[in-house]
């Protein structure tokens, strides 16, 4: 339970960990990736949500 | 259930045909499209067949300039599976008829001409997950029965112009994922059923009309990745509750918030992005925000925010961007902003800051642009600064800098924009600003600047902008400015400028702005006929100066 960022113990949260979702492929590191909600003013940012990244390859956290 | 309802292929020959009918510019693309000549429309252009039935499963005809109507035709064809007609100029209303295509799954209409409502019909479609109309001119409510879809898992009506509030129902949905109404005229207030979305991470309401305040009950929206809420008129304070939220990125900027930062917030390590600007958040920055060592981007400007920038704010390693201008700030820049070796954006202006600026701030080797604007800062520049070579924009403007304009700045060759204007720099201009090859504007008025402006000017080919008014400086005015193709706006008003204008200062066409005034320039104005473009205002108070204006020595006669 200690560590499990959908635990509601408390409030705050942490980025994933990340452990065993990259399926065999490792490292397998947690990243901020954009994400594009369509037609976007150049000036805006995007959102950015986490994602596991393994050298180019993303997976669901 | 999903088998294939029974329709006669030549039925759905016709129908496609019909659907090219009301089409326009289909002359190149759906030159295939031809029952006359080729009678298997499963091999036609976009037209995918169901290997058993033959009828046709998927229509996609993205991003092929289309224009005119969607035919109310397309309701024939009864085992479509995947409709694609985005990125087209498909105009007109979306049929009725839509809602016979009972076994669609993923329907597209996003980025066309759309208008009307969105049609009721829609509901019927019980097999659908994927229903994107962004972009489009829709107007009218969000039909309830959406809610209806009990497989829908995104939903993108962004950038349209939808009206009314959004319907309470479509939050009762577990299957939803995705849920995209940015960019239109949606009202009412956010609903504390939102959190009913358990299998939702996409929530984005950027850009409506939404009043009323950010439910108690947030903190169980806790399979949200991203809340985007910005741009609407929402009000009251920001719920301790927020604190339970998962997000990666919380943007509730542009609203109308007050009261306090929570320092809850500053245990939401999940945050990549947070974005509070634009409010009326009073109080001041909590320094346990500097907890939040995986955010990349901190936006705080425009709000009312008070007391000192903490310390601890440079312990947030990964952090690229920081806004806190716009605010009423007081105290020193922390030097502890010196560990943040990834900082791309640093934005400091229009608050209270007093000091130097901290010789730190020279290690953000990342640093790409470093604006104190409107400040009480003083001091010199840091010539650290030197070590900036990503910096391309620089802003000490209104503060109380004194001291030399470092030869050094010469090598921060990327900058684009300099703007040292409102202080108290004094001594010469160093000709080393010349190198800034790249440079776009430059300000250094209002200053206490001595001695000549330097030839090596001539070399700032890119520049447009160049203001150097206000100041002490002598000497001619360089015929190495005749160089500068570029250049729009030239402001050298109020020095002690003396000589001629030089005749190659008519080379630079693109000039618009000139503004010599105020200045012991003699002689006559350059011939050239396209000098007579700028108005007296340009060379007024230049006694010894010849030009067609009232006043001036060889002037038109001073009628009675």
């Amino acid at each position: 339970w200690i560590g499990d960022r959908k635990s509601l113990v408390g409030p705050g949260s942490s980025p994933p960990t990340c452990l065993a979702k990259c399926g065999r492929c490792g490292p397998c590191e947690p990243v901020h990736v954009p994400i594009q909600p369509g037609l976007s003013l150049p000036l805006e940012y995007y959102p950015e949500a986490w994602r596991c990244k393994c050298g180019n390859k993303l997976f669901m956290p | 259930y999903s088998s294939p309802v029974y329709s006669l292929p030549h039925n759905e020959g016709r129908a496609l045909m019909s659907i090219k009918a009301s089409f326009s510019n289909v002359a190149n693309v759906l030159l295939d499209w031809d029952d006359d000549h080729n009678h298997d429309f499963c091999s036609w252009r976009g037209v995918f067949c169901d290997n058993v039935s033959l009828s046709v499963a998927a229509l996609n005809l993205s991003n092929l300039n289309l224009g005119g109507e969607i035919s109310p035709s397309i309701g024939d064809l009864r085992n479509l599976q995947s409709i694609d007609f985005q990125g087209n100029k498909l105009t007109g209303q979306i049929p009725d008829e839509i809602g016979n295509c009972g076994l669609l799954v993923h329907l597209d209409l996003s980025d066309n001409l759309l208008y009307g409502d969105i049609p009721f019909t829609v509901s019927k479609l019980k097999q659908l997950e994927f229903l994107n109309m962004k972009n489009n001119q829709l107007t009218g409510p969000i039909p309830s029965t959406l809610t209806q879809i009990p497989n829908l898992k995104t939903l993108d009506l962004a950038r349209n112009q939808l009206t009314g509030e959004i319907p309470r129902l479509i939050y009762w949905n577990e299957v939803l994922q995705y849920l995209g109404l940015r960019g239109n005229f949606l009202t009412g207030s956010l609903s504390s059923d939102m959190c009913q979305l358990t299998g939702l991470w996409y929530f984005d309401v950027r850009g409506n009309n939404l009043t009323g305040s950010i439910p108690d009950s947030i903190g169980n929206c806790t399979s949200f990745e991203i809340l985007d809420i910005s741009y609407n008129q929402i009000s009251g304070e920001i719920p301790y509750n927020i604190g339970f939220l998962q997000v990666a990125t919380l943007s509730l900027q542009g609203n109308r918030l007050t009261g306090k930062i929570p320092d809850v917030i500053g245990l939401m390590q999940a945050l990549a992005v947070l974005d509070l600007s634009e409010n009326e958040l009073d109080g001041p920055i909590p320094p346990i925000l500097g907890n939040l060592s995986y955010t990349g981007k901190l936006y705080l400007h425009g709000n009312k925010l008070t007391g000192p920038i903490p310390p601890e704010l440079g312990n947030m390693s990964k952090l690229s961007y920081l806004q806190l201008n716009d605010n009423q700030l007081v105290g020193t820049i922390p030097s502890e902003l010196g560990k943040l070796d990834q900082l791309f954006e640093l934005n400091l202006a229009n608050n209270y800051l007093e000091g130097p600026i901290p010789h730190n701030i020279s290690s953000c080797t990342a640093l790409n642009q470093f604006n104190v604007h409107g400040n009480n800062l003083n001091g010199s520049i840091p010539l650290g600064f030197q070590n900036l070579e990503s910096l391309t924009y620089l802003n000490l403007s209104a503060n109380n800098f004194k001291g030399r304009i470092p030869v050094e700045l010469g090598r921060i060759v990327n900058l684009d924009t300099l703007d040292l204007s409102c202080n108290h720099f004094l001594g010469p201009v160093p000709a080393s600003i010349g190198d800034l090859e790249h440079l776009l504007s430059l300000n250094l008025s209002n200053n206490q600047l001595v001695g000549p402006l330097p030839a090596e000017f001539g070399n700032l080919r890119s520049v447009q902008m160049i203001d150097m008014s206000f100041n002490n400086l002598s000497g001619s005015i360089p015929m190495e400015l005749g160089l500068l193709q570029n250049i729009i706006s030239l402001i050298l008003n109020n020095n002690h400028f003396q000589g001629k204008i030089p005749d190659r200062l008519t080379n630079c066409f693109s000039l618009a702005n000139l503004n010599l005034s105020y200045n012991n320039l003699s002689g006559i104005l350059p011939p050239m006929k396209n000098f007579s473009r700028f108005e007296p205002n340009s060379f007024i108070g230049n006694p010894l100066l010849c030009g067609n204006w009232l006043g001036s020595i060889c002037g038109p006669y001073m009628e009675k």
